[in-house]
């Protein structure tokens, strides 16, 4: 049974020029131990899309469901005793923690909400900064006190304190040095290993995504135009967009950056505010047909649990991938 | 802990913040020590009227047109017009905070609604409002004291406003709600922990403020009658202002002086408190 | 060949509270004509501090030019007046920053800012360098360039108005451009159009340019050279393909195994055990030490200077040049 399941999910706010419809229309599932990536640009709606999964802005239609719970609509309370399953870790080390609050008291919070007893707490918080590998003795200390990857542990060890099934990770290493993103990645995924916890991890950077995902869901403009497992769509993207995506990642190697043929993809990221009519991509599609002015694609299921938003994926003809890269058996 | 020491040397820093502090130090020492130093009641009639200050021992700061010990009444005022700053600040402080934290949090229409309200305070003139206050309920020292802060508690209003916006939208606030923490607990103890420094600087200056006030209001003789205030010291010196001047000077100098500390320990405070300057 | 660019030993200190800090301690490295040297390291490396020295543009307080040259075509930068620096930069060297959002005076529009630079450096009409201005965002590729002159930053997108930037840097011909992490801001799909038009107008000049970035991605897909700077110290250079197809030291080859790259899908990233020393508090012997898996004794107590294990490469590693003299290659700067 599906960890987290999201049926036809939209979220709209109004800003002072307009509604931007941040989250159009979106479903999946995430599966329990498994790492389930969303990946776009600015505007895509992935952060908003992390957030209204658990009901940290207001959805306007759709349903969300945690192990199987509808808590679309649950009151306060009955929600609460939900929360537990579904944690969340920040990107911004520097505002994920209150600086006025101690390590100790900053992990040990959602304990102190749940109404644990202070000694339980304190035993808890101790376990858990090791799981993290955060020196004990940190827990007296501020959050200005400690680095930036610190500080990322810290809010981890924070989401892990109830044990929850699934942890919606946004954007946790964009802001960290690439030396401390590793540390930060390598941990995630021990914690994976060790626990059998999900993640539903948002980013904006492909190469990261590379390392931890499982499954893929590619987001432009509110929608999902692709979805899949992961090693399968690097391989062979069915989607216009994605390909292009792919093919502008830059390359930590000079050999293959400089012989692939690069296509760059042109124009700007449409606004939220006015998306194109028909599919939000034809824009800036190379192969834009008049139907795809008019006509929105759905998401329709492709052979091997692939699906693509797109009335001529790629996957149908034998489309050349920019990205010409074998990808290794990892070791 | 560390905070703290951390806190007092950032503020050591800023000499005129030290000054302004051992100024205020010695209002307070004056407050407090009155009953020792004038152990007679200071209404008492004592000596001669109209002496002058430093010609005798007996009056250093000289009697006025009813032959008071002008030092003795100082001092007592001292305490007095300190305890008005204080709990009228107070008063302001609780009333700006409060309305400016449920604004913020809230939105919407209970923004709206507050905002207005706010705003429908701030326009009206304020000494205005005091006396109009002080007149309905009466010249009670705790009168005064509740009107002055019933006036001057608007911009502490708009300042914890701005705070908790810009505080409301952060992650760890975020990350609250995600724990399933309630609105209260948020907005008590993750958010005004947080937004609490610039307003107790604000309250700092407020507190002077509310010691300007009043003394205009005792100055215009509607202050409470037995109690000795600066403000009233000088409103009792009025009519020999020309000759007898240094009647109100005097006490006004006190009051000067101690806004002067006062606003200075507000700079003091800003400085140490904001973690902008924090290397500077 | 004389260089177009030659930074000489340049050292930048930050006068604090907590001390002087070395933030950039004897840099030295040569930029010729035409070629695109990359300035790759962490936070707090000194990269940031190194381009602002060259365009001397540092912030005065806490920083200062503590030592050292820059030697733009011969002449020295260091040394020149303000006045003369001010006909330097823009004219013969430009530079672009991070985030074009807030380098961009906002309350004025483009085309005014484009012009205002434009004619900094040439005693044109205003006319003559509205039409210079068109032509300068046609060639950034600027849709509408005519009418865009009005808009201000904010109506424009990250990568417009990057765009603009690289268009006011340009404006003026100059020899070399300096690139401050100028895509670290945009969406990936920006990037690669900002990288790609970066490399036409380099191609069509024949610019310098020096790009500064954490991103090794960027740097494979731009860079002919690349300096990896750590804790105020250049500790490698090489070109581009031999530093990721044999880094030299140590620390490289942490940073290289620390990013994912396609070679290691799904493994386990390398990562560098520890933190970046602060710069109150740098060791005595080499910065890097503390955190190497090479470390012997020497490397704590004496600090390794740059040598030339293989030709055209340099490392400031002692375990670098053990190996390579063991292999009886020359050792030596």
């Amino acid at each position: 049974m599906a960890l987290l399941s999201v049926r036809s999910l939209s979220v709209e706010y109004r800003t002072a020029r307009g509604t931007v419809r941040a989250v159009d229309d979106v479903s999946f599932d995430v599966l329990p131990g498994e790492t389930v990536a969303l990946v776009g640009e600015s505007g895509c709606g992935k952060s908003t899309l992390g957030k209204a999964v658990i009901r940290l802005v207001p959805a306007c239609d759709g349903r969300i469901a945690i192990d199987g719970t509808d808590i679309t609509d649950l009151p306060p309370r009955a929600l609460n005793a939900v929360r537990p399953k579904v944690q969340m870790i920040f990107q911004d080390p520097y505002g994920a923690l209150n600086p006025r609050h101690s390590v100790g008291e900053i992990i040990g919070q959602p304990l102190s909400v749940a109404g644990w007893s202070r000694a339980d707490i304190a035993a808890r918080v101790a376990a858990l900064m090791d799981q993290v590998a955060l020196p004990r003795e940190a827990a007296r200390r501020y959050p200005h006190e400690f680095s930036g990857g610190q500080r990322q542990r810290i809010g981890i060890a924070r989401a892990l304190a109830l044990r929850p099934k699934l942890i919606i990770c946004d954007e946790p290493v964009s802001a960290l040095d690439v030396s401390v993103r590793a540390q930060v990645i390598n941990l995630l995924k021990d914690l994976q290993a060790a626990t059998g916890i999900a993640y539903l991890f948002i980013s904006h950077d492909l190469s990261v995504v590379e390392h931890v995902a499982d499954r893929l869901l590619v987001m432009y403009l509110g929608r999902i135009v692709e979805g899949g497992r992961a090693r399968e769509i690097w391989e062979r993207p069915a989607h216009p967009y994605t390909r292009a995506l792919l093919a502008a990642a830059p390359v930590a190697d000079p050999k293959l950056a400089r012989s692939r043929a690069r296509s760059v993809l042109e124009g700007e990221l449409p606004s939220p505010l006015d998306p194109p009519p028909g599919c939000a991509f034809h824009t800036r599609c190379p192969l834009a047909q008049p139907r795809c002015r008019t006509e929105r694609p759905p998401l329709r299921a492709l052979p091997g649990g692939r699906s693509v938003a797109c009335h001529y994926d790629l996957l149908g003809a034998a489309a050349p991938v920019d990205r010409a890269v074998p990808i290794r058996a990892s070791a | 802990m560390t905070a703290t020491i951390d806190f007092a040397r950032r503020f050591a820093r800023n000499r005129a913040a030290l000054a302004g502090f051992a100024l205020l130090l010695v209002v307070i020492a004056f407050a407090i020590t009155a009953p020792w130093l004038f152990p007679r009641p200071p209404l008492r009639i004592v000596g001669r009227p109209e002496v002058w200050p430093f010609l005798s021992w007996r009056f250093p700061l000289g009697t006025d047109s009813l032959g008071r010990d002008i030092a003795a009444m100082v001092a007592h005022g001292a305490r007095t017009t300190l305890l008005i700053g204080l709990f009228a600040s107070l008063t302001a402080t609780l009333i700006g905070v409060t309305i400016g934290a449920t604004a913020a949090y809230f939105g919407g229409w209970v923004d709206e609604a507050l905002m207005r309200f706010t705003e429908l305070f701030q326009t009206i003139p304020n000494l205005i409002f005091v006396l109009t206050i002080v007149l309905i309920l009466g010249q009670k020292i705790a009168y005064i004291t509740l009107a002055v802060g019933i006036v001057t508690w608007t911009p502490i209003a708009r300042l914890t406003r701005a705070e908790f916006l810009t505080l409301r939208d952060r992650e760890f606030v975020q990350a609250c709600r995600s724990m399933g923490m309630g609105d209260v607990r948020i907005m008590l103890r993750e958010i005004l922990p947080n937004a609490l420094p610039p307003v107790i600087v604000l309250a700092s200056l407020v507190v002077a403020g509310a010691i300007l006030f009043e003394s205009a209001v005792s100055f215009l003789g509607l202050g409470d009658p037995d109690v000795s205030s600066w403000g009233r010291l000088i409103g009792d010196g009025r009519t020999l202002i020309r000759t007898s001047w240094y009647i109100c000077a005097v006490p006004g100098i006190a009051i000067m002086l101690t806004v002067l500390a006062l606003n200075l320990i507000g700079d003091g405070l800003n400085d140490a408190l904001n973690p902008k300057l924090r290397d500077r | 060949m004389a260089p177009l660019l030659e930074i000489d030993r340049l050292s930048v200190s930050l006068f604090t509270r907590a001390g002087v800090l070395p933030a950039v301690d004897g840099l030295s490295l040569r930029v010729d004509a035409g070629e695109t040297v990359a300035i790759v390291g962490e936070s707090g490396c000194g990269k940031s501090l190194s381009a602002l020295a060259v365009m001397r543009l540092l912030p005065e307080p806490p920083a200062r030019i503590v030592g050292g040259a820059v030697r733009l075509a011969g002449r020295d930068l260091v040394t020149l007046s303000e006045g003369a620096m001010r006909r330097v930069r823009g004219k013969e060297v430009s530079m672009i920053f991070q985030d074009p959002m807030t380098s961009l005076n906002p309350v004025v529009p483009i085309g005014a800012q484009l012009i205002e630079a434009i004619r900094q450096h040439n005693p044109i009409s205003h006319r003559a360098a509205q039409a210079r201005a068109v032509a300068l965002l046609e060639k950034v590729r600027i849709p509408d360039a005519a009418r865009r002159l009005d808009d201000y930053p904010h109506q424009l997108s990250g990568g417009m108005s990057q765009r603009v930037m690289i268009a006011m840097a340009i404006a003026c011909e100059p020899k070399v451009l300096i690139a401050d992490e100028p895509t670290t801001a945009l969406d990936v799909t920006i990037q690669a159009q900002i990288l790609k038009l970066m490399q036409e107008l380099q191609a069509a000049s024949n610019m310098a340019v020096v790009i500064i970035t954490h991103d090794l991605g960027v740097v494979a897909e731009t860079a002919d050279r690349v300096a990896v700077m750590y804790a105020g110290r250049k500790v490698e250079e090489a070109p581009v393909e031999a530093l990721f197809e044999r880094p030299l030291h140590p620390y490289t080859r942490g940073l290289l195994g620390a990013t994912p790259s396609p070679a290691r899908f799904g493994g386990r990233l390398a990562d560098i055990a520890g933190t970046v020393p602060s710069l109150a508090e740098l060791p005595a012997g080499c910065a890097f030490a503390q955190r190497c898996p090479l470390a012997f004794e020497r490397c704590r107590l004496e600090r390794p200077a740059l040598s030339a294990p293989l030709p055209h490469r340099l490392a400031a590693c002692f375990a670098t040049e053990k190996e390579f003299s063991r292999d009886g290659a020359p050792v030596g700067s």
